[in-house]
């Protein structure tokens, strides 16, 4: 690999770095809120009550509600 | 790109121009990234959407022929030698208004981020890696991606696009400096100890000054103050690559949001509103409009250069009727709004903040670096444009009439739409400032037998209610 051949700064390279250990613990508290977060919704999806699991899973008609109402 | 000697600051290869061709060297232990980053998704999209110059490796049989033609040129050690599609006239960023550097920082971020989701890195983040294709920018330094460490959370050209794009837009609006007075004698950008000099105590702790300036130069002077190992300067490694990849989109996101409050806003000037305010009334403007557009019918030129352009009105008719133009005009808010116009009309029209009097220098090492702007103009265009402008070179430059009809017959190789504004035009008037007796000897009789010298008069034409007249005038051979 060729190496940088470009001026990095001193100071600009030191607050990239410092930015970036910043930035780089942030990743690790997305990361846990995402675990959380997935954790979460997995479970309260497995807690449902059935009646809305299966109104979930209709498929829904192409006739508008009411003209089926009317037709009945 | 348009160097009169080959690049030479990249040790992964040089880039040279041959019988009006662009060529590039690429050094053995580079050539593989190279290769693999043209292939990569993220380049052929950039490539198809003209934002990254296209390239071909060439073949044995064609080089062979090259290096018999030019052995110097096409000699080297191990390494490919390729052939980049030629971008029409190079511009530099002394020659930008601030809204082009805009637009050419925009494209790097768009490169590099491009680069990094498909694991190459950019390590280089200059203006001189893009070029102008019209009013579109493209990046033109196909070497500086480069295979990325997926573990490197630092982007190591951070510093020197802050140095290049947002420290020199950050002065712009607070100092109204212009690239120019940035890059003709900085081929690096600023430094921010330089924009930290020019602050004032309360400025330095403004939100914007502190994260590009005021902290790097503390920090700086702080590292200057120890005795310093380089330890600063070796690579850094992440355990997770992902986490790597993570900090690196944050910092082009942040990168793209400074960019963006720092965009150039539309400006104004003495010039700018020349359109709303020119000496012409309606016929008088509806004839001249007429007289330029049949000429370019007439002549169809391909390359026009429009000298003294103002906002571009003209220019756009050149560039309508199918020209490439380049449209200079030392004003840079008039040279902005060209740009802009260029741009969302998408017209292959260049504008460049250039004074016709004092044009930009050959620059660089050994002034090899980058063409002056007659080197690259010679030659090149078969058309142009010199509306209300002589009386400008005359009175506020001092140039004499017959220089000014010399340099014409020099930058075009056909046609000159020309319009001469006598003595007692208010304009002149204006521009002479009670200097009126070093002209009365000029009228348009006197401007005919010096075009006489150089170019055939195809017609002419009165511009009704003014003391102007237009002139369509074919270069004589020789």
């Amino acid at each position: 690999m060729i190496l940088g051949y470009i001026d990095p700064g001193l100071g600009m390279l030191i607050w990239q770095a410092i930015v970036s250990a910043f930035v780089g613990f942030l990743f690790y508290v997305k990361k846990s809120r995402d675990f959380i977060v997935g954790l979460g919704s997995r479970i309260f999806r497995r807690q449902k009550p059935r009646h809305e699991v299966v109104t979930d899973t209709v498929k829904p008609s192409s006739v508008p509600i009411e003209a089926e109402v009317k037709a009945r | 790109m348009a160097s009169a000697i080959p690049s030479f600051r990249d040790p992964a290869g040089h880039c040279f121009s041959f019988q009006n061709r662009i060529f590039r060297f690429v050094a053995a232990d580079a050539l593989a990234d190279f290769e693999a980053f043209f292939a990569s998704p993220s380049a052929q999209k950039l490539v198809a959407d003209g934002k990254l110059v296209a390239s071909r490796r060439l073949a044995d049989g064609e080089l062979a022929e090259l290096r018999s033609a030019s052995p110097r040129s096409f000699s080297g050690g191990a390494g490919a030698f390729f052939e980049h599609e030629k971008i029409f006239f190079p511009s530099y960023p002394y020659e930008w208004p601030p809204e082009m550097l805009w637009a050419a920082g925009k494209l790097t971020l768009e490169t590099a981020r491009g680069a990094l989701a498909d694991g190459f890195g950019l390590k280089d983040a200059t203006p001189a890696n893009v070029l102008f294709r019209g009013s579109a920018p493209v990046f033109v330094d196909a070497l500086s991606f480069e295979r990325r460490d997926p573990h490197d959370p630092l982007w190591r050209p951070y510093a020197q696009f802050v140095r290049t794009f947002l420290l020199p837009l950050l002065a712009n609006r607070r100092w109204g400096l212009s690239p120019a007075d940035v890059f003709l004698t900085r081929r690096d950008g600023i430094e921010p100890e330089e924009i930290y000099r020019w602050c004032g105590p309360l400025e330095k702790f403004s939100p914007r000054l502190l994260s590009l300036v005021s902290i790097p130069t503390w920090l700086s002077r702080k590292a200057n103050a120890r005795a310093d190992d380089g330890r600063i300067y070796r690579p850094r490694r992440l355990k997770n690559a992902e986490q790597a990849r993570f900090i690196l989109e944050s910092l082009f996101r942040r990168l793209e949001r400074t960019l963006d409050a720092l965009r150039p806003p539309a400006a104004t000037s003495a010039w700018s509103e020349y359109m709303g305010t020119h000496s012409y009334d309606d016929p008088a403007f509806a004839e001249k409009e007429r007289f330029v557009r049949e000429a370019l019918v007439e002549f169809k030129p391909s390359r026009v250069l429009d000298a003294g352009a103002n906002t571009g009105h003209f220019s756009a008719m050149a560039a309508g009727a199918g020209a490439d133009v380049v449209a200079m005009d030392l004003d840079a808010a008039c040279v902005g709004r060209m740009w802009r116009l260029g741009h969302e009309k998408s017209l292959k029209l260049l504008p460049l903040v250039l004074n016709l009097a004092r044009p930009s220098p050959s620059l660089g090492w050994r002034n090899g670096e980058s063409a002056s702007f007659l080197d690259r103009a010679y030659g090149t265009f078969d058309g142009v444009l010199m509306l209300a402008l002589i009386h400008h070179l005359l009175v506020t430059e001092r140039i004499p009439l017959e220089e000014i009809l010399r340099l014409a017959y020099e930058l075009t190789n056909q046609l000159l739409i020309v319009e001469w504004v006598e003595p007692d035009d208010n304009m002149f008037r204006r521009l002479t400032r009670g200097r009126e007796q070093l002209h009365e000897s000029l009228n348009a009789d006197v401007f005919e037998s010096a075009c006489r010298q150089y170019f055939d008069i195809v017609r002419s034409v009165a511009l009704p209610g003014t003391s102007r007249r237009l002139y369509c005038c074919r270069r004589k051979k020789g």
